[in-house]
């Protein structure tokens, strides 16, 4: 297998005889590597939560960022590669401000995501007049969540620059545990302090260390309050409400 | 040389150079591209309509060059747009707007509103802030509540959410008009000695309808370069929805109607 | 020879734009390009169709005239305009709004090309959302009046017009005043006018002002010296519209028509008595 791979896995702009590009495919498990990321959507808000992996006790926890603001009615959660997460969120704020200036109104969730996308596929050489700002795909997932007038929404989008909707989904590590714990707990009519404790349950499950209020992060977009991460005490409040 | 700089461009010397002779010098070719073609247009926004009208005269000079020129365009998604100034312009940019309108649909799945279409319009403008569009544009359309709404612009892209706007060659005319119509501008209660105006209410559409059209034929007899035809298009709420209606994309919620009357012809 | 070097040296940051989507970078960070006409000297061209000072027959007429304020005291920042916009001797608008508001802590006042204003300052607001989203934190009032100098600055002799106040409150609770104009003027100040009805502002705004003001005090300073401005200057008038910055945003105190104002100034208080209530005296 392995074998008949190397001859196409190295270029990214080249198919495989099976009609497989191995380095998008490799991407792919480039997120498997990474911290797990889990957003759930209510009638009232979306919940995305991360695991933060503090590595060492010398490590700052509040300098680990993987849930970020892209604008006021939008949040993103990530896992993999989180330079490369960086420049897609910068892309994704400047989108939405570009929106807001040209149209007045904020980016539909769906619209940013798709703008995201768009940015993943701009990989390899570039097209005529098309500035190459990445040599090879994009190693990172985004959970992102965000509220418009459809209500809130979460959408999953991929290096592959493919995107869906969900309810519930759980990317990185310990995706393939807790997106079947989500599929079994999951219904439509979650409360948004039900969602918070879901998101957290979930992610106790699939990580390695014991959870705690440092070693998570949770945010919420809602229409009232747009983007909010969680503070220290807000999180305290969470984890306890698990025991 | 020394005095040059106080008088307007167009009169000073033109730059000396080092061998002038006629043959050496740049000759300034007069380049103009813009022509006035008149006309007037007028938006009056209601509590549950927009009427926009155009008078159909289009002319350069003292040549009339048709009688049936229109400058109200339906620009997609339940909006209207009129122009006025250069119709060659003014065509172009409401070809440019439905574009736009139309992209949005496609780019974000819904119909674009009115208030999110007039910063875009404001922004197509001001992409020729260096080369202005020689138009002055209105856009109507009704807003997220169904309520009327006008925006006014001036050439660049500065613009305004009002209730009634006249721009063109009879601008001046239709204004004050305007002001004593609609809104009752140094108007007061009778009785209150002069220190309770007179608050603009909400006018129903027949009446302001019937002001439109006084406002027209009173231009016509004044202004040479408004005349022939009056375009009055209509925005009002539509039906709701029926059932077949229900999947629609195209539906909008507004109605748009264009009615066509004579204006004097001389 | 001279001819065609001249032809090819003046102004050769502009390329010539042949058709509609055939624009002029800026080397902004945005996507903002701009049309420019198929001519060697693009500016000369604009100042030529819409300066009407230079030449009252131009074709297009760009809303002009003004008078605004803006000054700082020990609550935080006054910012006071009227609303006239004029076209030669044509009022366009008595409605006109002339402070912006960027975003809750920042505010720009509008003098010169109307929609001049509205564009950079508006622009002016995505790059301060973008720094707040970026760095975690407000921006300050003196990195905000930089980009837009700098902005104005790279279209400097193209013909923008722009004179322009920009205040608000910062990072930390830091109140800033700047004035920035198209030539690319930035001055930090406590105290400015801007417009064509500026010197009456000054006239009394100087009269009065002092940093210990109350709040009601200068809110009344500011009025007063717009309604100066709207006696005096003919192109000035309409509605007087307030702003009072305090250190969590700013707060809108009104947008109010000067006509009862100036009555009620003449007869309450008994100035204005050049101007008489009868026409015979």
């Amino acid at each position: 297998m392995f074998i008949a791979r190397s001859e196409y896995d190295r270029g990214i702009n080249t198919f495989s005889p099976e009609g497989r590009l191995f380095q998008v495919e490799y991407s792919l498990e480039a997120i498997k590597l990474g911290s797990t990321a889990i957003g759930v959507a209510t009638g009232y808000g979306v919940v995305i939560g991360v695991e933060k992996r503090v590595t060492s006790p010398l490590l700052e926890a509040s300098s680990v960022e993987k849930i970020v603001e892209i604008d006021r009615h939008l949040g993103c959660a990530m896992s993999g590669l989180q330079a490369d997460a960086r420049s897609m969120i910068e892309h994704a704020r400047v989108e939405a401000q570009n929106h807001r200036f040209h149209y007045g109104e904020p980016l539909r969730v769906e619209s940013t995501t798709q703008a995201i996308c768009d940015l993943a596929l701009r990989f390899g050489e570039g097209a005529d007049g098309e500035e190459s700002i990445m040599s090879r795909p994009f190693g990172v997932a985004l959970l992102i969540a965000g509220c418009d007038e459809d209500g809130p929404q979460l959408y999953h989008a991929e290096p592959s620059g493919t995107f869906y909707r969900y309810d519930a989904k759980a990317i990185g590590s310990g995706s393939e545990g807790a997106q079947a714990e989500l599929q079994n707990e999951y219904h439509s009519s979650l409360t948004l302090p039900e969602a918070e404790s879901l998101v957290l349950k979930t992610l106790k499950q699939v990580m390695e260390e014991k959870l705690d209020s440092k070693n998570v992060q949770l945010a919420s977009v809602t229409k009232e309050k747009g983007f909010r991460i969680y503070s220290d005490d807000e999180m305290q409040e969470v984890v306890s409400r698990l025991n | 040389m020394a005095s040059s700089y106080m008088l307007p461009y167009a009169q000073q010397a033109p730059p000396s150079y080092a061998h002038p002779t006629e043959a050496s010098q740049p000759r300034q070719h007069h380049w103009s591209p813009y022509t006035e073609n008149g006309g007037v247009i007028l938006g009056i926004a209601g509590k549950d309509y927009v009427i926009l009208a155009g008078d159909t005269r289009s002319s350069e000079g003292y040549n009339i060059n048709t009688r049936t020129a229109r400058k109200v365009f339906s620009v997609g998604s339940g909006l209207i747009l009129g122009v006025v100034g250069m119709s060659a312009d003014g065509e172009e940019l409401a070809r440019k707007v439905t574009r736009k309108i139309d992209d949005y649909k496609r780019n974000h799945d819904k119909h674009i509103t009115v208030s999110a279409a007039a910063v875009m319009l404001s922004r197509i403008l001001y992409q020729k802030r260096f080369f202005p569009y020689y138009c002055q544009p209105l856009l109507g359309g009704l807003d997220e509540n169904g309520v009327g709404a006008i925006y006014t612009y001036d050439y660049v892209g500065s613009f305004e959410r009002e209730q009634s706007r006249a721009f063109g060659s009879a601008a001046a005319l239709i204004t004050p008009f305007l002001d004593n119509q609609i809104n009752l501008k140094n108007q007061f209660v009778p009785g209150s000695n002069g220190e309770q105006p007179k608050q603009a209410g909400d006018l129903p559409r027949a009446t302001v309808e019937k002001i439109v059209k006084d406002a027209f034929t009173s231009a016509v007899e004044r202004q040479i370069e408004v005349g022939d035809g009056l375009q009055l298009v209509t925005i009002t709420r539509a039906p709701p929805r029926t059932e077949e209606e229900a999947d629609d994309d195209d539906w909008t919620g507004a109605a748009i109607s264009v009615e066509l009357s004579p204006l004097k012809k001389d | 020879m001279d001819a065609l070097v001249s032809k090819y040296a003046a102004e050769p940051e502009l390329d010539i734009a042949e058709e509609d989507d055939d624009e002029v970078g800026t080397g902004l960070p945005q996507s903002v390009s701009f049309t420019l006409p198929p001519i060697d000297h693009p500016a000369k061209f604009l100042r030529a169709m819409t300066d009407d000072h230079a030449n009252p027959s131009a074709p297009i007429k760009l809303k002009h005239g003004t008078t605004t304020l803006a000054f700082k005291f020990r609550g935080g920042v006054i910012v006071c305009t009227d609303s006239r916009a004029t076209q030669g001797s044509w009022i366009a608008s008595q409605t006109v709004k002339k402070v912006i508001e960027i975003n809750p802590y920042l505010l720009g006042t509008m003098a010169g090309g109307a929609a001049d204003c509205q564009y950079w300052l508006t622009y002016l607001g995505m790059e301060c959302r973008l720094h707040q989203l970026r760095h975690k934190r407000l921006i300050s009032v003196a990195a905000a009046s930089k980009i837009l100098a700098n902005l104005v600055y790279s279209y400097k002799g193209m013909g923008l017009s722009m004179g322009t106040m920009l205040t608000g409150v910062g990072h930390g609770g830091v109140f800033g005043l700047y004035y920035v104009d198209s030539d690319g003027n930035r001055v930090e100040g406590n105290l400015f006018c801007v417009g064509s009805g500026a010197t009456f502002a000054y006239g009394v705004l100087d009269r009065g002002y002092q940093w210990e003001l109350t709040d009601e005090e200068a809110l009344e300073l500011g009025r007063r010296s717009i309604l100066a401005a709207t006696h005096r200057d003919a192109y000035s008038g309409g509605y007087i519209n307030l702003y009072h910055i305090k250190e969590d945003g700013w707060v809108h105190h009104g947008f109010n028509d000067t006509n009862p104002i100036f009555w009620k100034q003449k007869l309450e208080k008994g100035e204005f008595q050049n101007v008489s209530t009868t026409l015979d005296a």
